[in-house]
């Protein structure tokens, strides 16, 4: 079973949420004089000792890592020895760079995981480096935590480290999501898809025998999803189809020969792209033109949002033009398994209030195969 | 000339059978060089046996085979053909009036095999245009007869009858004919599908209800009759589909409803239409197992008294055995190499039961899972549960 994984700590993560700055990004030195501790550093040991829990052998297990608190500190005071030091941060307070400089180091020689402890911003430096080179897994210790990437709590991330080595865990995508802080502290929501990482997922299982299972690929449930997508093209020959961001819609689409954006919306009809990356303005003027429209969209991010994060365009005048009834979300099951609940956060009160009242929505998660799915508003 | 591609036809026959051996997924045949009893011979070795779907043990009641017997000496081994052309006898027509009869439905069918009701019989009653609703823990032979359809599916939560209403609500509008498939009696935790607030659902949507009650059949009922007797609703759910495999202690599959159900099913299933028919023994030992059922209520009271008083005692020994409402009793263990261990153990001293193992069940819900006899004597289920007292405590479970 032997495995390496990488582990950088972000050591000045999450140190703004406590003092109301809604993120540290670029505010560190306000966050300290406001009177900020450094909380990534406990998070990350946490989940260290939650996991030595499950594994009484370390020998097998090869940590590599970055020193002082960024790393080698947290894995020290737990006691776990089996580790190199791969980069030293240059000076004595850590920044954005030393993540990145650290990451280019574990690129050198790639492990099989990159565990990291931060929110959403440290998650964007990595994926800036790193891109789909090295699976990530995020220790929640930031003040956002709307990336796919990251566990539900601590010992849940603790728990899906110990699952992946194990090999019961695989590897799919995970959007990586970028929220404007500055926009944030005023109190306005402005988060988009910033990348598709590679994540550790749940598979999904067949049954091919009477209690025989094959796991599936995150491929393979796609493949499916697509067929159901093309399906529905057909079915609706004199629909317009709005495809939305990430990874699942931007798979169906290449499946269809349909050139797509993988952070943006884009308008097919009859099958092919009609339109490429339009913004609101766009969308209501094809609205005009083609009054009977579908969306497609499946859940972003760690929380299972699917309108309200990354897909601003599809603005409340555009949804209530549409209307919720011609929603298409498309899923792959294991995804629901850790994101049992969608949400819609609209920034339209009356318009999250009538899916809120709808309570549930029917998502495919494979061909011709759907279930309900609680749907929650604006709430995390 | 196009050249011809040469392949190893073969090959991958081996090559997917190491595969599965080297994931450990290829099953390990065992053979009981008994009956299959309450004490069987397995593999050499006499255990209580904690796995069969024998309930009643009939499988050994006399009366079984001795109409077994004597319907093989009246109409031979074979059957000659199938139903439709020449291999309906008078004992198989016998066994569907008796059937229809103790079922307190109109008519019955019987099939070939529980699987060949559910595979002939779904792909009829549903196509393009129509969806399927099922419960997420059907078993498998349910989904294999889903999706020999061109019918949309949906998946409600398990035995959640608000979850169900939302599918049906939404389904209403987009689609032609609604089927909503259930379990009877769950297999895996022994729980019972609220077929009473299904029907009542399904009446007020137009929707048809189907029950596969293969674990029902001869165990839950006045006097074994089955789901539909369970909740007092004979007649009512429009196909009770069951098998004659596991209480009843022969073989064959079986729906019963209403006559022009079963004029539809027998005309439509290719199953049916297309397998030779039951050999006349079975059909004899089928008759004789009603005739008990209705005449000997003691067995269906015995396996009740067991379940009882296993269930308790597993309780008092702070085992955790779910929700089971059922003689399928889940001994609920967590991991599953653990489970896979104490089945083992369980058997070296003398126990067969099997272990339900991640993705059947949960991940932390991996299990033992028992399934009572009526044969078994309470002396039997002590010896049981002093091996589960004494390897449950030293597997660390309770």
């Amino acid at each position: 079973m032997s495995v390496t994984i990488g582990f950088v700590v972000n050591p000045i993560a999450g140190m703004g949420g406590r003092v109301g700055l809604k993120g540290t990004d670029d505010v560190l030195d306000k966050a300290v004089k406001l009177g900020a501790h450094p909380i990534a550093r406990q998070k990350a040991e946490e989940m260290l000792r939650e996991f030595s829990k499950f594994s009484s052998n370390h020998a097998e297990i090869v940590w590599v890592t970055c020193d002082g608190d960024m790393g080698n500190n947290e894995l020290e005071t737990v006691g776990i020895k089996n580790k190199q030091i791969v980069y030293s941060p240059s000076g004595t307070t850590t920044s954005a760079n030393d993540t990145k400089n650290a990451c280019k180091k574990f690129i050198e020689s790639p492990p099989d995981l990159l565990v990291f402890c931060g929110g959403d911003g440290t998650a964007r430096d990595i994926f800036t480096i790193i891109d789909k080179k090295i699976p990530l897994l995020g220790v929640p210790s930031g003040v956002k935590m709307h990336s796919g990437v990251f566990g539900i709590t601590t010992n849940a991330t603790a728990k899906m480290l110990w699952e992946f080595i194990n090999k019961r865990l695989t590897i799919g995508d995970a959007e990586i999501m970028d929220v404007d802080e500055e926009l944030y502290r005023k109190g306005e929501w402005k988060v988009r898809l910033y990348g598709i990482a590679k994540g550790i997922v749940e598979p999904t299982y067949i049954q091919v025998g009477k209690s025989c299972f094959e796991s599936v690929s995150d491929d393979e449930v796609k493949d499916e999803l697509a067929d159901h997508v093309k399906d529905e093209l057909e079915k609706h020959q004199d629909w317009l189809f709005l495809f939305g961001t990430g990874g699942t819609i931007d798979y169906i689409a290449k499946k269809l020969n349909i050139e797509h954006t993988l952070l943006g919306i884009d308008a097919v009809y009859q099958k092919k792209l009609l339109a490429k990356d339009v913004n609101e303005e766009q969308i209501l003027q094809l609205l005009k033109k083609y009054p009977n429209v579908k969306i497609l969209l499946s859940p972003i991010g760690a929380q299972g949002f699917i309108l309200g994060r990354g897909n601003l365009q599809l603005s409340p005048t555009v949804i209530n033009k549409i209307g919720i009834e011609n929603i298409i979300v498309v899923s792959a099951p294991s995804k629901l398994i850790h994101t049992p609940v969608l949400r819609v956060d609209t920034g339209d009160k009356r318009l999250d209030h009538r899916f809120a009242n709808q309570g549930y929505l029917l998502v495919i998660i494979g061909y011709r195969l759907s279930r309900v799915v609680k749907l929650q508003t604006n709430s995390f | 000339m196009t050249q011809i591609t040469k392949r190893n036809a073969n090959k991958f026959l081996k090559d997917e059978y190491d595969e599965l051996v080297k994931n450990h997924f290829e099953w390990n045949i065992r053979i009981l060089e008994s009956g299959s009893q309450p004490h069987s011979i397995v593999n050499g070795k006499e255990v209580i046996m904690m796995c069969s779907n024998n309930y009643l043990n009939l499988s050994n009641h006399p009366r079984l085979i001795k109409g077994a017997i004597d319907a093989a000496k009246k109409y031979g081994a074979g059957s000659g053909s199938v139903r439709a052309i020449a291999g309906t006898l008078q004992i198989h027509t016998e066994v569907e009036k008796r059937l229809a009869k103790f079922k307190r439905t109109e008519s019955s069918l019987i099939y070939q095999t529980g699987f060949a009701a559910n595979s002939g019989l779904i792909p009829q009653l549903v196509g393009e245009g129509d969806i399927v609703i099922s419960d997420e823990l059907n078993h498998g032979s349910i989904i294999d007869g889903v999706r020999l359809t061109r019918a949309d599916r949906a998946i409600y939560k398990h035995r959640d009858m608000s979850d169900l209403e939302r599918v049906l609500k939404d389904a209403d509008k987009k689609y032609r004919r609604i089927l909503i498939i259930s379990d009877g009696v769950f297999s895996m935790d022994g729980d019972i599908a609220p077929m009473d607030k299904i029907v009542k659902l399904a009446n007020e949507f137009g929707a048809m209800t189907y029950a596969d009650d293969a674990h029902g059949e001869g165990v839950i009922g006045e006097d074994g009759r089955g789901i539909g007797a369970h909740f007092h609703i004979e007649g009512k759910i429009d196909v009770e589909m069951g098998t004659f495999s596991k209480a009843f202690g022969v073989v064959g599959g079986l729906i019963a409803g209403s006559q022009d159900l079963v004029n539809f099913a027998y005309n439509k299933s290719r199953t049916w239409l297309l397998s030779g028919s039951h050999p006349p023994a079975v059909s004899g030992a089928q008759l004789a197992a009603i005739d008990v059922l209705e005449t000997e209520p003691e067995h269906v009271k015995r396996l009740w008294d067991n379940t009882k008083y296993f269930k308790k005692e597993l309780n008092s020994l702070g085992f955790n055995t779910g929700n089971s409402e059922t003689p399928i009793t889940p001994v609920i263990v967590g991991d599953s190499g653990k489970a896979k261990e104490l089945s083992n153990k369980l058997y070296d001293e003398g126990v067969f039961a099997l272990p339900i193992v991640f993705p059947m069940v949960a991940r932390d819900k991996a299990r033992i899972r028992t399934m009572m006899n009526a044969g078994l004597t309470k002396k039997d289920l002590d010896f049981a549960l002093d091996k589960f007292e004494k390897l449950g405590k030293q597997l660390s479970i309770i």
